[in-house]
C-alpha cells in the first residue's frame, strides 16, 4: 500500500515528463492513433524554412561586400556580374537552368538543398577562424559570419524535417561534404590567402541564393503544382 | 624570261588590287568594346557590345562564350533578335549561377579583333522590365481623401513561382513646377496607398522594380489624378478662433474707450503740485511779493503768550574762528575798544560779521555748534521769530547764504537772531518792506563798503560796514516794554554818529545776523554803555581790552530822555569757551554773519532814532531800530 502510494505520487509529480517522453517528436500521423504529433504543418514549415534562407542569403550578401570592401583591392574585385573563380560547390549535381529545374522532381530539388546546406557548414566554420587571424577584421563582419554558420545548422535541421515530412523518408545522413571538397591547409602569401576567403564568401553568397529560389519553387509547387517552374 | 614577266605584271597589277577609295586607308576593324548584357527575367538574356572602327573595309562580328568549367567555346546563337550588334541567349542557353566567358571578334577582309572577355553570371545582371498596369484611384477615408496606387509585376518576370522576387517603389509629385518627387518603398506588395494630400491638386505618380539582386528597371509611365475639394479642417477651426478673437478685441476696445479716462488716471497719476499753506500762487504771478509773504506768516507767530520765560534763552554764544579774530586783532581804528564783556574766548564779540572771506564758512563751521548745545533754549526762540526769518529767508535766497537761509536750520542760529531783533510781529507788518529790505541789504553787503556813503533810510549798507556793535543781551530777563523802542532807536542812533567821528554810519545799523557789532566804547558812570559802531573798510582792530569777567547786556534796561538805550549790565561768569570769541567786537569791518556771542552787558546806551519798536522781549532790532542817519 505504502509502496504504491508513493509510485502514485511520483507518478503524479512527474507526469509532464511521461508524457513528453511517449509522444514522439517526429511521429507518423496514423490513422486511428490516440495520440496526436505536435508538429508543426508542413507548409509553416516551408515557411520558416524559406524565411530562413532569405536571412542567410541577405546576410552572406552583407558580409560579402563588407569584406571586400576591407581587404580586396579595387582591380582584384569582382564585378557584380563575374563569378570569377572557382567554387567549391561546382562539382555537385545541382540544376543551374530554369528549364534543368522545371524538369526536376520536388525531391530532387529538397535533396539539391540539402547537398548545398551541408557542404558550406565546414567551410563557413573555417572561414570564421580565418577572420580571427585578421588583423582588423569588423567586428560586424565576424558577427555576421559566426551568425550565417549558426543559422545554416538550423537550416540543415529544417530542410531534414522538411524531407521527412514531404517525402516520408526516413532519417538519413548523406554526407555530401567529403573531405576533398574542402582543403584546410594554410596558403602562406597573405594575398593568396585573403583572395581565397574572398572566393568562399562570394560563392557562398551565390549558394544561398541557390538554396532561396529552390525552395520558394517548391513552395509554388506545392500550393500549384502545374503553373508553376 | 616568263617568271621575270609575269613578276614585273605582279608588281604592275598589284595596285590594282588593292581598291581606291578617295585615299582613305584600310586597317584591321576597331576592337569591340563595352560589352554589356542584361537578363530581363534571369531565364534569357541579351549581350551588346559597341564595335570600333570598321577600317574602312565591311566588318563582321562574332560573340564567343567559354562557361566556366568548360573550355568548349560556343558562338552566339541568335544575332538578330536584339538588333544590331547584339546577342540573345535564349531560355535554352541560358544558365543561371554560372558563369559566361564572352569575348566579341571583329572581322574584315584585313583580319580579326578581338574584345577584352567579360565574365558574366546571368544571376546578377537582371534587370527587369518596369511594372506594368499602374492604377490610381481616389478613395474617401471619413471626408479624407486619399490615394490608392496598384499595379502589375512585368509580364516576362515569373515572381509568381518565386523563381525571381522583386521589390518595388514608387514615387509622387504634385503638378507644379516647384514640387519634387516623393519616393515610397513597396516592399513585394502591389498596392499601396498616399496620404495627405492637397485639396484640388494633380498628381503624377510612376512605379518601378528591382529584383533583390540586380538592377532597378525605367520607371513605368506616369498616372495622372486629380484630388477633388475639400475643406480642411484646421481651416475651419482657425476661421473660428479668428471670429473669436475679433470680438473679444471688440469687446476689449469699447471697454477701454468707457473708462479711458479712469485708466488714464491710473497709468498716468497727474503730478502734484507745490503746496505751501497759504502759498497763493496767483499773487506770485501777480508781482506783489509782500502779499504773497505777507500770507506766508502765521498769524500766531510768535507765540503771544505772557509767560516768557519760556522763551528766554540762557544765553547765546557766538564762535569765532581764529581768522576773525586776527582780523579783530588787527583793527587799529578803534581806540577804545571796551570790551564789556571780559571773555577772552573770542575776539569776534559776538559780531556775526558778514566777512565776504569767511562768510559761508563762518555760518555753516561755528555756529551750529553753539546752536545745538542751546537747542532746546532756542527753540522757542526760534518759533518766534521763524515769522521775520522766513521772510528774510526769502531774500535771502540769492545771498548764498546758505546757513541763513533754511529755517530748519536757524532754528539755532535764530537764537542769534533774538538778541538782535526785537519780536518782529510787531513791526513786520507794519513795515515788512522795510525789514525785507534792510535784510536784503545786509545780505547783499558781503563785502565792505566804503564807509560812509550816505544812503537813505532802507539802506544799510553803510551802515552796516561801518557800525559794529556790540549788543549785549539778557536772554533772561524778560523783555523791556514796547514803548522802550522808539526811544532807544533814537537814542542809538544818535549816540552812533556821535561816537563815529568817521562817517557816520547812515543807514541803519543793522545788527541782525550778526553783521553789526557795536563796540563798547565806554562804560559811563552810570552803567550806561557807548557803544560806537565799528568803522568799516579801513578799521583795523586792535585788541580790544577785555573785561576780566564778563558783563552780560542783554538786557535793556530802558531808555533814557536822551533816547540812549539803556542795556542793563550783568555780571555773569563766563563758562563756555565759546563765549570767549563772541566778547571782543574789535572787527574789521567787514560783516560777518556770525551768531553774535552774548557777553555781559552792561546798560548800554544806544541813540534810538527811529520810531520803531524794540521787541517785547527786549530784543533791539536795531535793522529797524536806527534810521539812516543822513
Amino acid at each position: 500500500m505504502h509502496e504504491k502510494m508513493t509510485r502514485g505520487v511520483w507518478g503524479l509529480l512527474l507526469w509532464p515528463y511521461i508524457l513528453t517522453v511517449s509522444m514522439p517528436l517526429d511521429c507518423k500521423e496514423e490513422p486511428g492513433s490516440l495520440t496526436r504529433c505536435p508538429s508543426i504543418s508542413q507548409e509553416k514549415l516551408l515557411d520558416r524554412v524559406i524565411h530562413h534562407a532569405e536571412l542567410i542569403y541577405r546576410v552572406s550578401e552583407e558580409s560579402c561586400s563588407l569584406f571586400e570592401e576591407m581587404f580586396i583591392p579595387l582591380p582584384l574585385r569582382l564585378q557584380s556580374n563575374q563569378a570569377g573563380f572557382a567554387c567549391i560547390t561546382k562539382t555537385l549535381p545541382i540544376p543551374s537552368s530554369k528549364s534543368e529545374i522545371e524538369q526536376i522532381s520536388d525531391k530532387w530539388l529538397l535533396h539539391s538543398v540539402l547537398m548545398l546546406v551541408q557542404s558550406w557548414i565546414e567551410p563557413l566554420v573555417y572561414l570564421q577562424t580565418t577572420l580571427d587571424r585578421y588583423d582588423h577584421a569588423p567586428e560586424m563582419l565576424v558577427n555576421k559570419t559566426k551568425w550565417v554558420s549558426e543559422k545554416l545548422v538550423s537550416l540543415e535541421q529544417g530542410v531534414v524535417a522538411l524531407i521527412k515530412k514531404m517525402l516520408d523518408e526516413g532519417t538519413f545522413t548523406t554526407t555530401y561534404n567529403e573531405q576533398g571538397l574542402f582543403q584546410y591547409d594554410t596558403l602562406p602569401d597573405m594575398l593568396e590567402s585573403v583572395m581565397r576567403d574572398y572566393t568562399l564568401l562570394s560563392c557562398f553568397k551565390k549558394d544561398a541564393h541557390k538554396m532561396e529560389t529552390f525552395l520558394k519553387l517548391l513552395k509554388c509547387r506545392q500550393a500549384d503544382k502545374y503553373n508553376c517552374a | 624570261m616568263m617568271t621575270k614577266v609575269g613578276e614585273v605584271l605582279l608588281l604592275l597589277l598589284l595596285p590594282a588590287f588593292v581598291p581606291h577609295t578617295d585615299g582613305t586607308r584600310y586597317s584591321l576593324p576597331g576592337k569591340p568594346t563595352e560589352i554589356k548584357c542584361r537578363s530581363p527575367e534571369k531565364e534569357t538574356f541579351t549581350c551588346w557590345w559597341k564595335p570600333g572602327s570598321d577600317g574602312g573595309l565591311p566588318t563582321t562580328y562574332a560573340l564567343y562564350y567559354r562557361k566556366e568549367g568548360s573550355d568548349v567555346v560556343h558562338e552566339c546563337p541568335d544575332y538578330h533578335t536584339a538588333g544590331k550588334n547584339s546577342c540573345f541567349f535564349n531560355k535554352n542557353n541560358t544558365l543561371i549561377w554560372v558563369s559566361y566567358n564572352i569575348t566579341v571578334v571583329a572581322t574584315n577582309a584585313l583580319g580579326k579583333n578581338y574584345s577584352d572577355p567579360v565574365d558574366v553570371d546571368v544571376v546578377y545582371i537582371v534587370k527587369p522590365h518596369p511594372p506594368e498596369k499602374l492604377e490610381v484611384t481616389v478613395m474617401k477615408d471619413q471626408g479624407w481623401p486619399f490615394l490608392r496606387v496598384s499595379w502589375e509585376p512585368p509580364r516576362k518576370a515569373d515572381t509568381r513561382s518565386g523563381w525571381i522576387t522583386l521589390i518595388y517603389e514608387l514615387r509622387v509629385k504634385l503638378e507644379d513646377e516647384e514640387s519634387e518627387w516623393e519616393n515610397h518603398a513597396a516592399g513585394q506588395q502591389k498596392m499601396f496607398n498616399i496620404f495627405s494630400l492637397r485639396s484640388g491638386g494633380t498628381y503624377l505618380i510612376q512605379v518601378r522594380c528591382k529584383p533583390d539582386h540586380g538592377f532597378w528597371s525605367e520607371w513605368s509611365s506616369t498616372s495622372y489624378v486629380e484630388v477633388p475639394e475639400y475643406l480642411h479642417r484646421e481651416k475651419s477651426v482657425w476661421i473660428l478662433v479668428l471670429v473669436f478673437s475679433a470680438f473679444i478685441l471688440l469687446i476689449l476696445t469699447w471697454l477701454i474707450h468707457m473708462n479711458s479716462h479712469s485708466l488714464k488716471h491710473c497709468m498716468l497719476p497727474p503730478v502734484p503740485g507745490p503746496k505751501i499753506k497759504g502759498f497763493d500762487k496767483q499773487l506770485l504771478k501777480s508781482g506783489k511779493s509782500d502779499e504773497v509773504f505777507s500770507a506766508l506768516v502765521v498769524s500766531d507767530f510768535p507765540p503771544t503768550t505772557s509767560n516768557y520765560e519760556e522763551l528766554l534763552v540762557e544765553y547765546l554764544e557766538v564762535y569765532v574762528p581764529e581768522q576773525q579774530e586776527l582780523m579783530v586783532n588787527k583793527g587799529k581804528d578803534h581806540d577804545g575798544c571796551l570790551k564789556s564783556i571780559g571773555s577772552a574766548s573770542d575776539s569776534d564779540s559776538g559780531r556775526g560779521s558778514c566777512d565776504s572771506d569767511n562768510l559761508l564758512m563762518d555760518k555753516s563751521g561755528a555756529p551750529k555748534e553753539e546752536q545745538q548745545q542751546q537747542n532746546q533754549e532756542g527753540d522757542q526762540i526760534g518759533k518766534e521769530t521763524q515769522g521775520p526769518k522766513e521772510a528774510w529767508e526769502k531774500e535771502a535766497m540769492p545771498c548764498a547764504n546758505e546757513d541763513v537761509v533754511s529755517p530748519d536750520a536757524s532754528s539755532e542760529k535764530v537764537k542769534t537772531w533774538p538778541s538782535v531783533f526785537s519780536p518782529v510781529t510787531p513791526y513786520s507788518p507794519l513795515d515788512p518792506h522795510n525789514s525785507l529790505e534792510m535784510h536784503k541789504q545786509h545780505c547783499l553787503s558781503n563785502t565792505q563798503f566804503p564807509p560812509g556813503s550816505p544812503s537813505s533810510d532802507h539802506y544799510i549798507k553803510e551802515a552796516l560796514q561801518s557800525s559794529y556793535w556790540e549788543v549785549c543781551f539778557n536772554n533772561n530777563q524778560p523783555y523791556p516794554q514796547t514803548k522802550v523802542h522808539p526811544q532807544l532807536q533814537a537814542h542809538s542812533d544818535r549816540n552812533i554818529s556821535a561816537v563815529n567821528d568817521r562817517n557816520a554810519p547812515t543807514g541803519r545799523l543793522l545788527p541782525t545776523r550778526m553783521t553789526e557789532y557795536v563796540e563798547v566804547q565806554r562804560v559811563n558812570e552810570e552803567n550806561k554803555v557807548l557803544l560806537h559802531p565799528i568803522p568799516s573798510g579801513h578799521s583795523r582792530e586792535k585788541a580790544c581790552p577785555r573785561v576780566g569777567q564778563r558783563d552780560d547786556y542783554s538786557k535793556v534796561k530802558g531808555v533814557d530822555s536822551d533816547n540812549v538805550l539803556l542795556l542793563q549790565r550783568e555780571v555773569v561768569e563766563e563758562e563756555s569757551m565759546e563765549m570767549a570769541g563772541a566778547a571782543e567786537s574789535c572787527y574789521t569791518s567787514s560783516i560777518a554773519f556770525t551768531t553774535p556771542k552774548l557777553t555781559a552787558c552792561s546798560p548800554i546806551a544806544l541813540p534810538v532814532q527811529d520810531e520803531r519798536v524794540l521787541a517785547v522781549s527786549g530784543y533791539v532790532d536795531t535793522a529797524t531800530v536806527f534810521s539812516p542817519h543822513t
